[in-house]
């Protein structure tokens, strides 16, 4: 692939290599195309700050095992015996080999099938064929790697390769509200993503991703076909005349927030395309859990929020996007489950097959976008990328956020802003 | 006379109901790995994300699971050790 520079007359003197690529209204189009630029990411973002992996649900039982990915890393998300939730990585302390091959399993221990070390499901190395050759028992102090820093929030289970650094809730932030009212939607106050994933390779970089997930400019366009087909008045929410906004809620996280819109109908599971009589079970266990509460709960709905730098939670769905190569990455999408929802449940699961599933409309119409745009930016003129759609009519709400209309670049601005900060810390 | 009393190769006597949303056990004729001294209930269990053996003391109720790795080492567990977890002093009356 061949890197685009930016031209002289483009560099501004005195700044960092990422001040001259990130600027406040364009972002220069090497950045998702030069492969120093994605290794440099891999170190500073991936493997340093908090990166989404699974949910514990996930694991429901005491010995259950996953696969995940975390970037570049296998890892193996664990409960033990305990209950506790581990990431381990998927390496043989021996030789090296990948001790996991299957997907999912349960079992208190692993074997690696080269030379059968065997290790407990916490990655502590329990022990090794022919021991005098080590010297007899427990003698190597070796284990299984592991993910250096491992926490959950609301069962959202994030790791971090980096021993030091924030706790997950001040990475977290603001973001942390938008989970809760995820959460606030289960009448038993839990989401549960063990519904299975579908598994999305995509040709492109990580970051068009991301800054796609709240762009609210697009959905018209390149949705307009599956809104028109089911007649979805979700398309208009995304429009010069609504009310709804686009926040950029601080260290990289964003959201459109369509509360404003859905609150000016004021009718409960409009946010879900349905009216109460359709679901009437879920919605007698939401009044009998929140009560008063509930209908403010079901007209307000469920979050649309991208917290950095690879969790998208859209209303009825999670998104897990995890890079490749410069030029690839992986998308994981799962039908949010909401506990004690038994009955909009099943609905999200078909919406999610319609939407994300290998025939859905939704992540096609994206993926086809985002390929495209990766092809593109790789020709040589123009060389940037412009985000300044509303830079100039931004305004900042009652809790400090800076918020645009339903179609501006804000969340976008957000991310590259938190993106440059990491980018140029020391490594 | 007639022969009531199962051959070993006849396998478990009792028929054994597990409620799943309880979890309680309830034992009908028919089968359970039972001897005079210890009665226990076996029942592949699937709600890990892979397939377990659920072990029950039906004496006490206690229950454990036992996956495929712990099950093939039980296997290949030599006398002295099974001897020693048969010794009722090693784990459970320990005091
Ligand atoms: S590489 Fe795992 S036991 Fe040798
Ligand atoms: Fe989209």
């Amino acid at each position: 692939m061949t890197a685009v520079v930016p031209s002289e007359s483009e560099v501004q003197e005195g700044g960092s290599r990422y001040d001259r690529l990130i600027q406040p209204a364009r972002v220069h189009g090497t950045l998702y195309t030069d492969p120093s630029i994605f290794a440099e990411e891999l170190r500073k973002i991936w493997h340093k700050t908090w990166v989404f992996v699974g949910h514990e649900s996930e694991v429901p039982q005491v010995n259950d095992y996953v696969r995940k990915q975390l970037a570049d890393q296998d890892v193996v998300m664990t409960r033990d015996k305990e209950g506790e939730v581990h990431l381990l990585i998927n390496r043989c302390a021996h030789r090296g080999l990948q001790v996991c091959d299957d997907k999912a399993g349960n079992s208190s221990s692993f074997r690696c099938p080269y030379h059968g070390w065997t290790y407990r499901n916490t990655g502590e190395l329990l022990g090794y064929p022919y021991n005098k050759g080590y010297g007899g028992k427990k003698q190597l102090p070796l284990g299984m790697g592991k993910v250096a820093r491992v926490a959950s929030y609301q069962g959202f289970v994030f790791g971090s390769l980096a021993a030091e650094g924030q706790s997950l809730e001040d990475h977290l932030g603001a973001a942390k509200g938008e989970i809760d009212r995820l959460v606030g939607l289960s009448p038993e106050g839990k989401v549960s993503l063990d519904a299975g994933w579908l598994r999305h390779k995509t040709r492109s970089n990580w970051k068009f991703l991301a800054e796609n997930e709240t762009d609210g400019y697009h959905p018209q366009f390149v949705h307009g076909s599956i809104f028109g087909v089911t007649g979805s008045p979700i398309g208009e929410l995304y429009s010069d005349n609504s009310t709804a906004v686009t926040r950029n809620l601080g260290d990289g996280h964003s959201e459109n927030d369509l509360r404003p819109e859905f609150r000016g109908f004021a009718e409960p599971m409009r946010w879900f395309g349905t009216t109460p009589d359709r679901v009437p079970n879920y919605v007698a266990a939401m009044k009998e859990a929140h009560g008063e509460d509930a209908d403010r709960l079901m007209i307000e709905g469920a979050p649309h929020v991208m917290i950095f730098p690879n969790l998208f939670i859209a209303e009825i769905q999670v998104f897990n996007i995890q890079p490749v190569a410069v030029g690839e990455c992986v998308q994981y999408a799962t039908a949010v489950q909401f506990d004690g929802g038994h009955e909009l449940n099943m609905r999200m699961v078909s919406q999610s097959i319609g939407s994300v599933g290998p025939a859905g409309m939704l992540l096609a119409d994206d993926t086809e976008m985002y390929e495209r745009n990766q092809r593109g930016v790789a020709m040589a003129d123009p060389e940037w990328l412009d985000v300044r759609r509303g830079l100039h009519r931004e305004s900042v709400d009652e809790d400090g956020f800076t918020i645009g209309t339903a179609t501006d670049e804000t969340g976008m601005r957000g991310f590259w802003n938190h993106y440059k900060s990491l980018m140029e810390a020391e490594d | 006379m007639t022969e009531t009393h199962p051959a070993a190769a006849d396998g478990p006597r009792h028929d054994i109901r597990f409620d799943e949303t309880s979890g309680a056990v309830t034992i009908g004729a028919g089968k359970v790995v039972e001897s005079e001294f210890a009665s226990v209930a076996i029942k592949l269990d699937q709600d890990g994300n892979s397939v377990r053996l659920r072990v029950e003391d039906l004496r006490t109720g206690r229950v454990r699971f036992l996956d495929a790795l712990e099950l093939e080492s039980l296997v290949w567990l030599g006398e002295g050790h099974l001897t020693q977890l048969l010794d009722p002093s090693h784990e459970r009356w320990r005091g």
